[in-house]
């Protein structure tokens, strides 16, 4: 134990005074009486000549030393150190993605930083970093606890992908040059290559509780019928026993049906479902009494696409599986002579790109895009993690004969084998563009399940948006709005909790939340003018609640690590005074219990 | 006043009783220790001239041939003296009030009884006593009564002083009534001294305060006469004792006043101090 201020131990002094007073012999109160003769025999035998006597030690003395030890030891502030994550400016960032729901890591996130804030000084600051579908930053350089605590506590699992570079781009933002920052990361690490490792200046606290989990993993509408929409569910288990799924499908609210799905530890199940229901209305498939630990991914919904309707031309070899692909889409027909919306041209030059294309090898690619070798059988090992046209599907069996080994710069590769891309997404003369490296028809992609769902997202991106065949996105997504001129927007959240935006206001960005978002335009006058319903779903790649460590660099860490807290002990010298003080008046004075109680016998 | 009209009323109907032999100088209704004119026959003894004539046994002398007279008790007034305590003790309280108000009482009742009172005082060691003049006659009485306003508590208390004062030889012999807190030395030796005189009533006056202590902690104590110091601490294991103590101080008080046939009274120093007494010297037959 140190002391802050080991001066304030000279008032230990002043127990020689106190020891003296002890000594002296007090002077006794005279009282007159009418006779001492009767108390003759109970006086005490004093010498009137000495004004010392010999020194008794009483609990009153001893009481009292006590007290001034402890009253001196408290001012003399005895501290002891603590070592503390917390620096000069410390970022914490905390990840509330989907897989923080899992066995309440976000729960424990949020625990451990408040204990952390707990401690910040007059000359520590920190600042508060979500890491949810949308980084954001809810406090900066703030040395409050309460506003640290209150923000930790506002802090919800959302159903998205964590933006760990965003939020990783923001704190070193935060960073300033005349304040070591460092950054403390709460999370369970997210998915493999999320962010580029190893992060300096940083350190990782690893949440990695698991539970035994089962989800939904994909939900989307498949070809549709007359009236009749099939909905394609993936259902995935990731317990370690043999589980059984029952899942109810709802049209509108509505239950439609039920689906029982029995899944082997690990197993993943995949089932088309009819369903009587048009466009614009909302389908939701839930797992039912499924009490595991992530309860977020237990539910899916979509919006089934409204009747806009466009045309999509087919270039090239052509294979039956795209002409199905195309059939089967709700809102897109096939091109009759007329200027198509969409191009789907499948081998081919590419040269010339003057609309929305999906590329399948084609002979010459587009402008940016330079072939320089073949592949023969590439294997992927590469699937981007948060993207949505690859939202719960699982290309890792996907089998190709040959791909073209390209150079694109600029473009985002979706699949990769190697360093090889497979899929990429691009913009040609401002058009969109999927460019697959590999011919269908040489691959087994048309014959896996995830196909029907792969070339809907990529037809539906390629449309702009404009037409889907189930609009749905990952939770964090924003919704586009277009409000008219002179309303304002009211959306009602999965919750059931209401914001209220203005008319400028053309994206809603809080969509966190899993479920479905109902969006209305309001006039000035309080008449609903239009709106229409999204649904955003719980981010696949977050259900199987994966870990993993996070590399930072360790010589910035190490100083980190040895940065202390002092922490007095004037709380816990303060109680012991107090009790020292009450036990002498009762000792003194009172004794009020046992007289009481005396008297009451 | 020390006494109210309508208890002097109750006290001129009553009469004090004497249970022993008196001497007096006047004639009265008590049989006297000396032999006189009544009609009680006492004795016989031989005659010697100068004798009464007719207080010869004629028949005797016939008989026997030995001239003997008759001898017949004499019958004197009951000398009644009240010995009140004035020490500075008597100060604590209301213990002077009340001891001088039972002193006026008793004087008041030997006065409408007809009997000769006087007040004396204690005196302080190796100083007199104050006495009041010898009173008869119930007209005496406001005389008495300034001379008892008159005294104030102070000074010591030679208690065996004021009882050998009592038992001197003289032309009085009779009951001897003090009123005294006893707290003095010597008041053992002054119970039994006054005790052959012609005995009477110790009435013993404390205070309730004296009873029951209500002060507590580390004191020293002075005592108001002789002014002694005792350092004590009070604490209720030594007050336990004192009450111990003062109830032994009682019982030893009346048990040597009983053993010298003198009655004894024990009054606490209270504004309805007299009523007790005056029922407690009726209830010890001193009083009728």
């Amino acid at each position: 134990m140190s002391l802050l201020a080991p001066a304030a131990l000279g008032l230990l002094a002043l127990s020689i005074p106190l020891v003296v007073l002890y000594m002296l012999r007090s002077r006794r109160q005279r009282l007159v009486v009418s006779s001492v003769r009767l108390w003759e025999g109970e006086e005490e035998y004093v010498s009137a000549a000495l004004p010392w006597q010999r020194l008794k030690i009483t609990a009153a003395l001893l009481l009292q030393l006590l007290t001034l030890a402890a009253f001196a030891l408290l001012l003399a502030r005895p501290f002891y150190q603590e070592a503390t994550p917390l620096g000069p400016h410390t970022v914490v960032v905390i990840d509330t993605s989907g897989s923080m729901a899992l066995a309440g890591r976000l729960e424990a996130a949020k625990s451990e930083a408040r204990s952390l804030v707990v401690d910040v000084s007059e000359a520590q600051l920190v600042s508060l970093i979500e890491a949810g579908p949308r980084a954001r930053v809810l406090a900066a350089f703030a040395r409050d606890p309460n506003e640290l605590r209150s923000q930790i506590d506002a802090l919800v699992v959302s159903g998205g992908v964590e933006d760990l570079d965003g939020a990783l781009r923001l704190a070193r933002g935060l960073a300033t040059p005349d304040r070591a920052t460092s950054i403390l990361l709460l999370t369970d690490g997210g998915i493999e290559g999320m962010v580029a490792e190893p992060i300096g200046n940083a350190r990782h606290l690893l949440f990695d509780d698991v539970e035994d989990n089962v989800a939904i993993t994909a939900f989307g509408a498949g070809a549709p019928g007359e009236g009749v929409a099939r909905l394609f569910l993936e259902v995935t288990s990731f317990s370690a026993s043999s589980t059984t799924a029952e899942v109810e499908t709802r049209v509108d609210g509505l239950q439609v049906g039920t689906t029982s799905i029995r899944l082997e530890p690990g197993q993943r199940a995949q089932r088309y479902v009819p369903v009587d229901a048009g466009p614009g209305q909302v389908v939701e498939a839930e797992i039912l009494a499924n009490s595991d630990g992530n309860p977020l991914d237990d539910e899916a919904a979509a919006v089934l696409g409204a009747n806009t309707y466009l045309t999509i031309a087919v270039m090239g070899e052509g294979s039956p599986f795209l002409d199905a692909l195309v059939a089967s889409l709700s809102g897109f027909g096939p091109a009759a002579g007329t200027s198509p919306d969409l191009v789907i041209r499948d081998g081919g030059s590419a040269a010339e790109v003057d609309r929305p294309t999906w590329l399948i090898a084609p002979v010459e690619p587009p402008p940016g895009v330079t072939i320089t070798g073949r592949l023969e059988n590439p294997v992927v090992t590469y699937q981007r993690s948060g993207e949505p046209l690859l939202d719960g599907l699982d290309l890792s069996e996907l089998m190709i004969a040959e791909a073209d080994i390209v150079q694109a710069r600029g473009w985002l590769p979706l699949v990769q084998a190697g360093d090889v891309p497979l899929v990429l997404l691009g913009e040609v003369a401002g058009h969109r563009v999927v460019y697959f490296t590999f011919d269908l028809v040489r691959s087994n992609l048309p014959l896996q399940v995830s196909f029907p769902i792969l070339g809907a997202r990529i037809i539906e991106w390629l449309g702009g948006g404009q037409v889907s065949t189930a609009a749905t996105a990952i939770a964090g997504a924003p919704i586009p709005l277009a409000p008219p001129a002179g309303s304002r927007t009211q959306i009602t959240m999965p919750d059931g909790g209401k914001r209220e935006l203005d008319g400028n206001v053309i994206e809603f960005l809080d969509t966190g939340q899993p479920g479905i978002y109902t969006v209305a335009y309001v006039a000035e006058d309080g008449a609903t003018t239009g709106g229409f319903v999204a649904a955003r779903q719980f981010a696949a790649a977050e259900a199987a609640g994966s870990s993993r460590r996070i590399a930072t660099v360790s010589d910035e860490v190490g100083e980190l690590e040895e940065t202390t807290l002092l922490r007095e002990w004037a709380p816990l010298i303060l109680a012991l005074i107090l009790g020292l003080v009450l036990i002498e008046w009762w000792v003194a004075f009172g004794r009020p219990l046992p007289r009481f109680r005396k008297a009451e016998a | 006043m020390l006494l109210d009209a309508e208890l002097r009323g109750r006290l001129e109907r009553l009469a004090l009783i004497g249970t022993r032999r008196v001497r007096g100088v006047w004639s009265g209704r008590h049989r006297s220790v000396r032999l006189g004119e009544s009609l009680d026959f006492a004795d016989y003894r031989e005659y010697h001239p100068g004798d009464d004539f007719r207080r010869i046994d004629y028949n005797l002398w016939a008989r026997l041939g030995v001239v003997l007279v008759r001898l017949f008790e004499a019958e004197d007034e009951m000398p009644l003296r009240v010995v009140i305590d004035t020490s500075a003790s008597m100060g604590f309280g209301e213990k002077f009030e009340t001891a001088r108000r039972l002193a006026a009482m008793i004087a008041y009742l030997g006065l409408a009884s007809g009997e000769r009172v006087r007040l004396v005082t204690v005196p302080a060691p190796g100083r007199p006593a104050l006495q009041g003049p010898w009173a008869r006659h119930i007209g005496a009485w406001r005389r008495l009564e300034s001379w008892l306003e008159g005294l104030e508590p102070e000074g010591g208390t030679d208690l065996p002083a004021a009882a050998r004062m009592m038992a001197a030889p003289g032309a009085h012999r009779g009951p001897v009534v003090l009123v005294s807190d006893l707290l003095a030395p010597g008041w053992e030796q002054a119970v039994d001294l006054l005790g052959t005189v012609g005995g009477g009533v110790v009435v013993h006056v404390l205070s309730p305060a004296e009873l029951d202590p209500d002060f507590t902690g580390d004191l020293t104590l002075r005592d108001a006469e002789t002014k002694a110091e005792v350092p004590v601490s009070v604490s209720d294991a030594a007050v336990a004792r004192y009450r111990q103590r003062m109830d032994a101080f009682q019982a030893d008080a009346a048990r040597r006043a009983r053993r010298v046939r003198m009655e004894y009274i024990r009054v606490l120093a209270r504004p309805e101090a007299l009523e007790g007494a005056l029922r407690e010297l009726v209830a010890a037959g001193v009083v009728r």
